[in-house]
């Protein structure tokens, strides 16, 4: 039971950074590898707020957003001005970048040693230390997060995303803007991230560099991929599937030595098939 | 007298060694159908990309109803009430018909995230009303069938009917077409000609990109004469059809008559 909240609320923190990076990438078309580092932001600000200050869970969760929010933007502008292909490796000396930092910044983020000991969220001034607790509050905010998703998508500024992503000068020959519409993309993405960052920290009460690497940047395509491209649903399956990967590896019998290369190893060819075989996911439309 | 409606100035524009646009000058008349005519690389595309702000001319200006618009965005010029299609349509081709005509429609109520998310309601209600006019703008241009249809599943000759509601949708007084009726069968062409008539009867201006001359005769009130990015003349049909010096340029050998 433990195990399977623990499965939910982990699923459901991804589901939130999921949306983020379909947002990005499949439905305005900005190829980012960077949003586990978005994420990773967004995680380590929350831990810090927690650890070091008074400050309580939702207020240093909002703080969180707004910080992914404006670097969001900022790590996305390249994008404005370099395209397509070229954005990929702008993108991917991002998440370089900011692996070095996570990794060698001792004193603010613990370096390759992590942050051990985050306290449990803290919501209207009760600890949220069960995972049955988790799992609600969780639940909320992937929740609402879905509801967003759903209304941005629907409405205009979804159709103009959809445009942009087809055409951007045919969209300026439409006389929009098409730079506020991907600024606003961009924020809407790393506020996503961010709040999903620190959802993350305050669950495992223990983060590391390794979980904002270039591997779990690529994970996260990976469950774009696999869920679906573009679509709500695709967002909510991709992480439901690819976390129950790992519970399916460890009922065979396998070394824990090669654990972790055998998940990596079934990501990748995940991905693989998908892109050959269904590029639209089990529920989404073709990226 | 009063300003021109359009006033191209002096433009130049030069792409490395070529001189694609050379002092071009000319000024078009409110409520005409202006056809721009000229061989294969004469500049057409070039002048239309300089008027709506696509590319920044070397030197040269453009004003429209009096008011200077070179240098400002294509975002502004089509507040100013210009817009383009594109020779090679670039329409959004995984989305409906009717969502081409509608990302065309200016100041739509949650086309920006906050009034999105925060007023829903509000947002389908504007969004409901905007359908309605989207499908009105389907029907002028004889697409309302394929309102809902992806434009890839659309013919040639629909999707270049779909570039001119995509530009109505903008609701710009002055439309620059781009070869609107190149390879489109007898029976597109003639409905694409009454279009373009309606439109001139509904107060629009059209300046028009034609290489087959049967088309400029019919549709053209004036004529301009682009060579080599410098105007060589500009009249009525009759009268630059007529010229031979322009003739010899324009058949001889430099261009191909497109018509059927
Ligand atoms: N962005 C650009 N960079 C370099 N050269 C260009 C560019 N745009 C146009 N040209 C060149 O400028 C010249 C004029 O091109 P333009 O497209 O305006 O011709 P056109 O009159 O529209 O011809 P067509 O009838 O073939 O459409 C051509 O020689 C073209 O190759
Ligand atoms: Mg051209």
């Amino acid at each position: 039971m433990d195990f399977l909240l623990s499965y939910l609320v982990l699923a459901e923190i991804y589901v939130l950074l999921g949306l983020s990076t379909n947002l990005l990438v499949g439905i305005v078309g900005i190829f980012s590898v960077s949003q586990a580092a978005v994420f990773g932001v967004g995680a380590y600000i929350v831990a810090f707020f927690l650890m070091n200050t008074s400050v309580s869970f939702l207020p240093a969760l909002a703080v969180a957003a707004i910080c992914c929010v404006v670097l969001n933007i900022v790590v996305t502008l390249p994008s404005l001005r370099v395209s397509g292909d070229y954005f990929v490796v702008t993108s991917f000396g991002i998440q370089l970048l900011a692996t070095a930092v996570f990794t060698n910044w001792t004193g603010g983020t613990g370096g390759a040693n992590g942050l051990p000991g985050i306290p449990p969220p803290d919501v209207f001034g009760i600890q949220l230390a069960s995972n049955a607790q988790l799992a609600l509050l969780t639940s909320i905010m992937a929740g609402l997060g879905c509801i967003a998703f759903w209304l941005l998508m629907r409405a205009p500024f979804g159709r103009l995303l959809r445009a942009i992503r087809e055409d951007e000068l045919a969209v300026a020959a439409a006389g929009k803007n098409v730079l506020r519409a991907k600024v606003s993309a961009a924020a809407l993405a790393g506020a996503f991230a961010g709040v999903s960052g620190g959802l993350y920290a305050t669950f495992l009460s223990f983060i590391d560099p390794s979980s904002f690497d270039l591997d779990a940047s690529i994970l996260l395509l990976t469950m774009v991929v696999v869920g679906g491209a573009r679509t709500l649903a695709g967002s909510i399956l991709g992480p439901f599937v690819l976390l129950a990967l790992p519970q399916l590896l460890s009922l065979v019998e396998i070394p824990t030595t090669i654990a972790a290369a055998a998940r990596q190893l079934v990501y990748g060819l995940l991905l693989i098939v998908f892109m050959l075989f269904r590029p639209q996911g089990l529920l989404g439309e073709k990226l | 007298m009063s300003a021109p409606y359009l006033h191209v100035s002096g433009i130049n524009k030069r792409f490395g060694g070529l001189q694609a646009l050379n002092d071009c000058s000319f000024t078009i008349r409110e409520g005409a159908i202006t056809c721009l005519v000229g061989p294969n690389g004469a500049g057409k595309t070039t002048i239309f990309n300089a008027i709506t702000g696509f590319l920044r001319p070397d030197s040269g200006q453009v004003e429209f109803r009096g008011r200077r618009i070179s240098g400002l965005s294509p975002q502004t010029i089509v507040a100013a009430g210009i817009a383009r299609s594109f020779q090679n349509l670039r329409l959004f081709a995984e989305i409906s018909a009717l969502d081409n005509v509608l990302v065309g429609m200016r100041g739509q109520f949650g086309e920006e995230p906050l009034s999105a998310l925060f007023r829903p309601l509000k947002t389908a209600h504007a969004q409901a009303a905007r359908r309605i006019t989207g499908r009105e703008i389907l029907d002028q241009v004889g697409l309302l069938a394929q309102a809902d249809t992806l434009v890839r599943n659309l013919s040639y000759g629909e999707q270049k009917l779909l570039t001119i509601a995509r530009l109505l949708a903008t609701k710009a007084d002055l439309l620059l077409l781009d070869e609107p009726a190149s390879g489109l069968s007898a029976g597109a062409l003639a409905a694409l000609m009454a279009l373009l008539r309606r439109l001139q009867s509904a107060g629009k201006t059209l300046l028009v990109v034609e290489h087959n001359t049967r088309v400029v005769q019919q549709i053209a009130d004036d004529v301009l004469f682009l060579h080599q990015g410098h105007l060589m003349a500009q009249g009525t049909p009759e009268a630059i059809m007529a010229d031979p010096a322009l003739a010899e340029i324009y058949f001889g050998g430099a261009l191909q008559d497109h018509g059927p």
